[in-house]
């Protein structure tokens, strides 16, 4: 057998080392490379590839980049739910070895870093992007092109993490990346490689899409819609983009600074060389508590739109509403502190953020009781979104004021790094962000697809959510207090954990299963839809019902005057009095210029992908040919200068007769 | 900016005047090359002293320091127009909040960082 060639058996060893040839590890790559061949074999069969190419990958269009973040949020939700559930098997069966120490560091790292970076996020983007150019009367974001980039960024960071499970090995210093543990002295694997580069990458496209956001809602809004005129979710959205916007920079310095470290020798956090560790740990929670902020601040801004459409009442307490929400976005950047309150700062320095923890709990209260107070005397209809908000509403408020306690200083310092911990900001992400989130889809999914989702089996689907998490995580209270700390992968069975958590993996499963119900809904309703030729699906009240849907490329044939609260509510209340609807009319109808398709966005992610991994295996020619082509793909956009097709107003006018929409 | 749903702007409110319209269209842009020469300047000055160790630690790390927001000033000024604006620079406002809210986070970061500890 003639010899092979000297650096096979070297990408062979540095590719796929032993630890991603674990049976989960097989497993996983026997599933990539089928499911990939599966959807190969089909754009072929039926001839999709031209399709996908001009419909999908290349559009700048703001619904479609929304629904392919939706598309990536769900399977990343499936991958981090898998991560859990072999978490939870692994503690449920102490003895059994489910899986071993190390794996396990590796799966909640992955799990946690999934959920928040690759699932939340792309999930809150998916709705920025659906519903507030809709909401606001625009007809895109202010930088359509842009906004396409920041999506392949993302969605070739989200590739390049999941890529680390079967090629070189997964990280493994939990989702906060603390050194020295992820010092290149004490962690030889290519795994931290890929979480600092891949949450680079993505922080990239976070920080551009929260200038967006920002300048689309500052700069865009249709004529007459003052600020105070503003739907919620918009509100939430503009607090959100504000917190991206002051929250990434410190986290891009503390990655980039811990990559050096590690490729370059620097010792910005090595503490034998004069680095300081706990900068980093100041670093990362200056972006990650605005970051936990991030993720629920858009709930709250569904929650506020699911409230008042189902309870077919206006908002209770709207100024006091928006203020909330903007004194929670600034004290959002006073609290940071008290996720190390461990680390001994000094009496001053924990008794500052112990009161600025225990402060946000007011603004958050005030909300919660607004919401209560639009139901209150209105005819409340218990769809599948209003029940998560029902849901929602004694999850946060629990997981609220653990929260509080955790902000006792000398109370944290038992509490930090237990199960307690662990069962609080559960309750919060999946009480607050996922089911607010989970509400926001099957809220918007008519204006997104033109159907709506079974709503039976979407009840079915939250009953097993909703009522799985309990038995999951309020046990982990108990077994905080009992001493278990979190990020372990075994216990001995005499410590009297074991019943606790038996019942919190059977809860687990119970979640796992509403997943799979939430995803049979998402099928078959695609496959029996109802159309919704009203466009209005749940008799709404903001702008985005006024619309047919899905929404036509331009959104809007004639953008309206928007001069009240719930402009669509008061429309169809003025129709109901007999007043002459405001329709569109064809003379007012003019050309609309739409944004042109463009391949850089995804090539741009293309290029930045392969820089990327060849600087997690530190090969310099191939992460130097990454960066020469990120800036070829630049120079080649910079001469296009046509970005925009004209539809000319007797096409608007022919597409509008279509849809029904033309009036007198 | 597309879709011609500007917002319009009304008279400017008394008090508010350093936000009042100002355009320069200079023929040949003689300001942008010589912040560019100056940024450049001012980096390698910042390099070089670092590697040449010319004075004390402490004394150069304020030095660079003052450079680094020299050359911040300059960008802005010069290459983000920052004073500049068609319509009122209602952008100097939000500005304005990010300084304090980026020398906050500085300034309070610092003063964690110094361990002023009884308890740890
Ligand atoms: C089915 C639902 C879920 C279950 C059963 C679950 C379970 C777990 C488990 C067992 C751990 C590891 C605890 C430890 O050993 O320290 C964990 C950690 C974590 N989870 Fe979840 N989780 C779920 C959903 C989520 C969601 C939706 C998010 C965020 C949006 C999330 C964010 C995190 C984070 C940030 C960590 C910390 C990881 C670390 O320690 O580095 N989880 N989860
Ligand atoms: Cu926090």
């Amino acid at each position: 057998m003639p010899a092979l060639p000297s650096f096979v058996p070297y990408l062979i060893h540095t590719l796929f080392p032993p630890w991603v040839r674990r049976p989960t590890e097989i497993g996983a790559e026997v599933m990539m490379v089928a499911g990939g061949a599966f959807i190969v074999y089909w754009l072929l069969k039926y001839k999709k590839l031209q399709w996908l190419w001009n419909e999908w990958l290349t559009t700048v269009d703001h619904k479609k980049i929304g629904i392919m973040y939706l598309v990536a949020a769900i399977i990343m939700l499936a991958r981090g739910g898998l991560d859990a559930l072999m978490l939870r098997t692994n503690l449920a069966l102490p003895t059994a070895h489910f899986i071993g120490a190390s794996e396990y560091n590796e799966v909640f790292t992955t799990h946690g870093t999934i959920m928040v970076f690759f699932m939340g996020m792309p999930l809150i983007f998916a709705l920025f992007n659906v519903v507030v150019p809709l909401q606001i009367g625009s007809r895109d974001v202010a930088f359509p092109r842009l906004n396409a980039i920041s999506f392949w960024l993302f969605a070739f960071a989200a590739a390049l993490f999941n890529l680390s499970f079967v090629v070189g090995g997964s990280p493994n210093a939990g989702w906060t990346a603390y050194p020295p543990l992820t010092e290149l002295a004490f962690n030889h694997t290519v795994g931290e490689n890929y979480y600092f580069i891949s949450l680079l990458m993505t922080g990239i496209g976070t920080t551009i899409t929260g200038i967006n956001f920002l300048v689309t809602i500052l700069r865009m809004r249709a004529p007459g819609m003052t600020l105070m005129k503003m739907p919620l979710f918009t509100w939430a959205t503009l607090n959100t983009s504000a917190l991206i916007l002051f929250a990434f920079p410190p986290f891009t310095i503390a990655l980039l600074e811990s990559l050096l470290d590690r490729l370059a020798a620097t010792s910005f956090f090595t503490l034998s060389h004069g680095g300081m560790p706990m900068m980093y740990v100041n670093l990362f929670w200056l972006f990650g508590h605005p970051e936990v902020y991030i993720l629920v601040l858009p709930a709250f801004g569904v929650f506020s739109e699911v409230v008042a459409t189902f309870s077919r009442k206006k908002l209770f307490g709207y100024p006091s509403m928006v203020l909330s929400m903007t004194a929670i976005m600034v004290l959002a950047y006073g609290t940071w502190v008290h996720h190390f309150f461990t680390m001994g700062a000094g009496p001053a320095v924990n008794v500052f953020f112990g009161l600025s923890t225990m402060l946000i709990a007011i603004p958050t209260g005030v909300k919660v009781f607004n919401w209560i107070l639009t139901m209150w005397g209105g005819r409340v209809q218990f769809t599948t979104p209003m029940l998560y908000f029902l849901a929602m509403i004694p999850t946060f408020v629990i997981g609220g004021a653990t929260g509080v306690m955790l902000g006792a200083v000398p109370a944290d310092y038992q509490f930090h790094n237990s199960y307690f911990v662990i069962a609080h900001f559960h309750e919060v992400l999946i009480g607050g962000t996922v089911f607010g989130l989970l509400a926001g889809v099957y809220y918007w999914w008519p204006k997104m697809f033109g159907y709506k989702l079974n709503d039976r089996q979407g009840k079915w689907a939250f009953w097993l959510f909703a009522g799985g998490f309990w038995p999951t995580f309020i046990p982990q209270y108990w077994l905080g207090l009992e001493g278990m700390t979190r990020r372990m992968y075994t216990y001995p069975l005499g410590m009297g954990w074991h019943t606790l958590n038996v019942i919190s993996t059977i809860g687990g499963f119970i979640m796992g299963a509403g997943f799979l119900v939430l995803a049979a809904n998402v099928l078959y309703s695609r496959r029996h839809q109802e159309k919704d030729l009203t466009g209005d699906a749940w008799d709404g009240r903001t702008l985005e019902w006024s619309i047919p849907s899905p929404a036509p490329e331009y959104n809007f044939a004639v953008i309206p005057t928007v001069d009240e609260r719930d402009w669509w509510w008061q429309e169809k209340e003025r129709r109901r009095q007999g007043e002459k609807p405001v329709v569109v009319k064809p003379e007012e109808i003019r050309p609309i210029a739409i944004p042109k398709n463009t391949p850089v966005p995804i090539l741009l992610g293309a290029a930045f992908f392969m820089g990327a991994f060849g600087l997690v295996f530190s090969w310099w020619d191939i992460a130097l040919a990454g960066l020469v082509a990120v800036f070829s793909i630049l120079i080649y956009s910079w001469f296009q200068y046509d970005h925009y097709r004209i539809l000319s107003a007797g096409e608007v006018r022919e597409s509008e007769e279509l849809l029904g929409r033309l009036g007198a | 900016m597309h879709g011609g749903d500007d917002q319009h702007e009304t008279a400017m409110e008394p008090g508010f005047d350093f936000i009042s319209p100002r355009f320069e269209e200079p023929k040949f842009p003689m300001h942008q090359v010589w912040g560019y020469a100056a940024s450049l300047v001012l980096t390698f000055a910042a390099l070089w002293m670092t590697v040449n160790r010319i004075m004390s630690p402490s004394v150069l790390l304020g030095v660079v320091l003052a450079m680094a927001v020299a050359q911040g000033a300059l960008q802005l000024g010069v290459f983000m127009h920052v004073r500049e604006s068609r319509g009122p620079a209602w952008h100097l406002l939000p500005l304005g909040m990010a300084f304090a809210i980026g020398i906050g986070l500085v300034g309070m970061s610092a003063w964690i960082m110094l361990f002023k500890s009884g308890v740890s």
